[in-house]
């Protein structure tokens, strides 16, 4: 198979790659750049765990072919800590006990971002709206919203 | 209670912060150098002989490097337990579609389905057993292995109850109901899908990471089916995103392949699922149809219950013998009777399988019975928390096994505060008076006794290490896993509240067969109580040689010590930190390392006769749930919902409340939308478009309580939670349905056709989606 070349800012970072062109934003992030936070529960969007921003949108990665993301902008779980400094949400997860498994966590974190990013003041139906498309088994969710809310708190005193 | 320092304290869970950062490695995070990526070859067909099975034409594919059949095991690889019934690959037949029958290990992904697709494989397919009810006929299809005692193939196990004489009983009470219920097959639906890796040793033995629950049942078999010394078989348990009872059975199948194709090769090996492959291969809550007859007095005293039940095993005994075993001493609920008749029978199909999932049975059972405690305080016309609180277990009672209830009994509070808190007497009112209409609003309780651990499956121990290294790092072991729960954090709390150190000095490692210890099974929630003691005894251990160390340098003995932080302080006041003590310690030549175990009371079952004392403690609880109806479409909004648990002390809260809120979001999907469908063996939801997961749009706010009845037994007085918090859900949620709409629906999901229509509305199944899930990639 004829293989492309792409462009991929990951994280504020760039690279360049060759891959054959069948392949998926989240197998090149996982499998090409070790970036294995976003995960595969699904391979057909209907989970969300391979959440990732695509120019600030949150997007399933595992249906963006990777020819489509070249040239563009992504940010992964890796990227949300400054300087060795977790990000809000990333604390608030911790601290309001969002997380069981773990496993969809990096996929609600990106979709939580692209929220906050667009609306810093959500109400919880929003919130909720905005992970309607990350399933959780574990948690029965009420503790990601606690989490996103104290997290947007957290951001507006920033 | 509150003079712990980390008990029942606000505390951060251990492994929070890697699973934030992304840094948390799963097993399917793992590339290694060299690594070859291996698929199984699944059967398509429910039911056949294999008549070939020629592997020899993947070994042509590009890329491929081994392949694997149950000829390369001891024994063709025959493995289960209580029933040695399982292959790790197919031997003879195939008993449900997407059994594997042979496994590739390959350079890439594409070439291990390449090999898949290469090899030669002829089928005779033989008729299914597809409906339970027809199992035990005698000329239904034979699915179980052949059997001496003279009895169906396709019987698994029958596990009863019995108090005195039903019929009798029956004939006095005044009213009487006789009623069936059904409750589908369920997808454990971990976001995690299976998966395992093998890396061959230079010794010729493997280290297996596996997404598991229990690691030295993983290891037992693979030294069996592998015929290898103990020595040589090593499996650790990374995170695992997920199990709730899904993740023992198939990836003991999985990490027994990965192991023996890693050494054929000399290679790492991973093999993990794709969704499709997962939900088709993976067993799954036994599916039931249950039959009831309850009957009681005008005064409303519950006099006499029968339940009749059969599980749906599927092509494997698996776990059901214990599953269907824990439904039977369930499946009266927590009441007093003066008779009680239960028996539940388990059968084989081709159904898939089915195994371990979250409540094991009763689950099922507390579904039934509590939706007939629900139409029977109907029949009476009694409110259903009156009528519960007239006739449930209390502090002091006999069972109807014939155990007497000695202490930890809060099922009453339980009800008290879920009346109070949902605002019950005020709603049952109301809505039960509320104009027809399209939108129809309900409000319904179930209650809840789960037997604590094992109980009578089996003996029932846990031991854990601990040991202080040189630069004074408490390091933590348990053998058993923490697949989500929080046990490795109630773990730590537990050694810091003995040693009297701050939580961040103690390391708690993931299992590992060659640093942990043997602990039995990670299962029927007994990581906390069982789990916990040993913990407990463990720290207490090092702790008496520390504090002898202690004394030793401040020159006084162990009595007159005293703690502030983590420092001692002797009789004159003079401080000492724990890391000068912990140094002393090794001067003196003290060993620093050590072990605690804890073994379970003994119970005592009478299998056959069905009486004795089948756990040593019981989990109470309350829900209630508030439903609103829209009947043109028939769905179903959960507005709110209420918890109450006794379980016992709680040890880790944050962790308690997420077992209460992730089990009731669970028991929500198992009321409104959940069923994994077999039609003639073939799964028809083989991925999260079709088999439906409750999203944050389905999961209300839940408000939990606990009542924290102490338990003698149990570490700081715990009990347990992850099991009960789901259990009561179901019934919680359909008794607040069929008191929103006036009807009842006996069969579970209540999706909307069975809310509208008050029937599925099935089109034929079909085999597509499995055959093409079995070949993508």
């Amino acid at each position: 198979m004829q293989r492309i070349q792409v462009s991929l800012k990951v994280n504020g970072k760039k690279y360049r790659l060759e891959t054959p062109p069948n392949r998926t934003l989240l197998e090149v992030l996982r499998e090409d750049l070790g970036l294995t936070g976003a995960k595969d529960g699904c391979s057909s969007g209907e989970c969300g765990a391979c959440t990732v921003l695509l120019d600030g949108r949150a997007v399933n990665s595992c249906l963006v072919l990777i020819g489509s993301a070249d040239g563009h902008s992504i940010e992964t779980v890796e990227g949300l800590q400054k300087a060795g400094m977790p990000h809000p949400l990333q604390k608030a997860f911790v601290e309001k006990g969002a997380v069981q498994c773990g496993f969809c966590t990096p996929g609600m974190l990106m979709a939580a971002k692209a929220l906050l990013d667009q609306n810093p003041k959500p109400d919880e139906e929003q919130i909720r709206t905005a992970l309607a498309g990350n399933l959780c088994r574990c948690t029965g969710y009420t503790k990601i919203i606690d989490a996103v809310q104290e997290a947007a708190k957290e951001l507006r005193y920033e | 209670m509150s003079t712990y320092q980390f008990v029942g304290k606000s505390i951060e869970r251990v492994d929070a912060l890697e699973k934030v950062l992304g840094t948390a490695k799963y097993v399917g995070d793992y590339y290694l150098p060299g690594m070859l990526y291996a698929r199984a070859l699944r059967s398509e067909v429910p039911h056949a002989r294999i008549v070939e099975l020629d592997v020899s034409p993947a070994l042509q594919v590009p890329g491929v490097k081994a392949v694997i059949t149950c000829d390369d095991f001891v024994d063709h690889g025959n493995f289960g337990f209580p029933v040695k019934d399982q292959y790790v690959l197919a031997y003879q037949k195939v008993r449900y579609v997407g059994e594997a029958i042979a496994a590739v290990a390959a350079e890439t992904e594409e070439a291990a389905l390449e090999g898949i697709k290469a090899i030669h494989l002829v089928l005779e397919p033989l008729p299914g057993l597809f409906d339970i009810d027809h199992a035990l006929d005698p000329n239904a299809p034979q699915v179980g292995p052949d059997r001496a005692d003279g009895k169906h193939p396709n019987f698994l196990d029958m596990s009863p109850v019995y108090k005195g004489n039903v019929d009798e009983v029956l004939k006095q009470c005044d009213v009487v109901l006789d009623l069936k219920y059904t409750t589908p097959h369920q997808e454990h639906a971990y976001i995690e899908t299976e998966g395992a890796l093998a890396i061959p040793t230079p010794e010729g033995g493997v280290v297996v990471y596996v997404s598991c629950q229990s690691p030295f049942i993983d290891k037992g078999i693979l030294q069996m089916v592998l015929g290898l010394d103990p020595a040589r078989v090593r499996t650790i348990i990374p995170p695992v995103g997920g199990s709730f009872g899904g993740k023992d059975d198939l990836n003991y199948y999985t990490s027994a392949q990965v192991a023996a194709l890693a050494l054929k090769t000399g290679k790492p090996v991973r093999m993990t699922f794709s969704r499709e492959e997962s939900m088709i291969a993976s067993y799954k809550r036994d599916a039931a149809h249950m039959h009831i007859q309850l009957g009681a007095s005008h005064d409303g005293v519950l006099r006499a219950c029968r339940a009749k039940h059969t599980f749906d095993s599927g092509a494997y005994a698996s776990q059901t013998p214990f599953t269907a075993w824990r439904g039977s001493i369930h499946a009266m609920g927590a009441y007093r009777y003066d008779a009680c008749e239960v028996e539940i029978t388990s059968v084989y199909s081709n159904n898939g399988f089915s195994g371990a999932f979250r409540g094991f049975g009763n689950t099922e059972a507390c579904f039934a019975i509590e939706q007939a405690i629900d139409e029977m305080a109907d029949a009476l016309g009694m409110d259903p928390i009156d009528f519960r609180l007239k006739n449930c277990l209390r502090l002091g009672d006999e069972t109807p096994h014939g155990q007497i209830l000695t202490q930890s009994v809060g099922l009453t509070e339980c009800l008290q505060i879920v009346r109070k808190a949902s605002d019950w007497d005020r709603k049952r009112t109301e809505y039960s008076r509320q104009a027809a209409g399209d939108i129809r609003r309900g409000i319904g309780v179930a209650a809840l006794f789960h037997g604590t651990s094992l109980g009578a499956e089996g003996i029932d121990s846990a031991t854990s290490t601990i040991e202080i290294e040189n630069d004074h790092t408490i390091v933590l072991t348990s053998g058993l896993t923490d697949y989500g729960p929080g046990s490795r954090t109630v773990y730590t709390i537990i050694a810091a509240e003995e040693l009297g150190v701050n939580m961040k000095r103690i390391i708690m490692l993931r299992p590992d067969t060659n640093t942990a210890i043997d602990s039995g099974p990670t299962v029927a929630s007994r990581s906390t109580m069982v789990g916990g003691n040993a913990v407990r005894n463990a720290a207490r251990n090092l702790a008496q040689t520390i504090n002898l160390a202690a004394s030793d340098l401040l020159k006084c003995s162990v009595d007159q010590l005293y703690r502030v932080g983590e420092d001692f302080v002797g009789p004159s006041e003079e401080v000492v930190r724990w890391d000068a003590v912990v140094d002393h310690a090794r001067d003196m030549g003290l060993v620093l390392s050590t072990y605690g175990k804890w073994v379970a009371p003994k119970i005592d079952w009478d299998h056959h006769g069905g009486r004795g004392t089948p756990y040593f403690a019981y989990h109470f609880a309350a829900h209630v749930a508030e439903v609103e109806v829209d009947v043109r479409i028939g769905k179903t909004q959960v507005l709110n919902y209420w918890a109450a648990h006794d379980s016992g002390t709680v040890i880790f809260p944050e962790g308690a409340y997420g077992q209460v809120y992730g089990g009731v979001a669970q028991g929500i999907g198992y009321a409104l939308l959940e069923e994994a469908l077999y039609a003639d063996g073939y799964l028809q939801s083989v991925n999260f478009d079709t088999y439906l997961i409750p999203t944050s749009m389905d999961v209300p706010e839940i408000k939990a309580t606990f009542v924290q009845t102490y338990f003698s037994e149990g570490p700081y007085g715990a009990k347990n939670i992850a099991e009960p918090a789901m259990v009561p859900a179901a019934p919680a949620v359909l008794n607040a349905i069929a008191h929103a709409i006036g009807r009842r629906i006996r069969d579970l999901p209540a999706d909307l056709e069975k809310v509208v229509l008050g029937e599925a509305l099935r089109k034929k199944g079909s085999p597509v989606s499995c055959k093409i899930g079995l070949k993508t990639k």
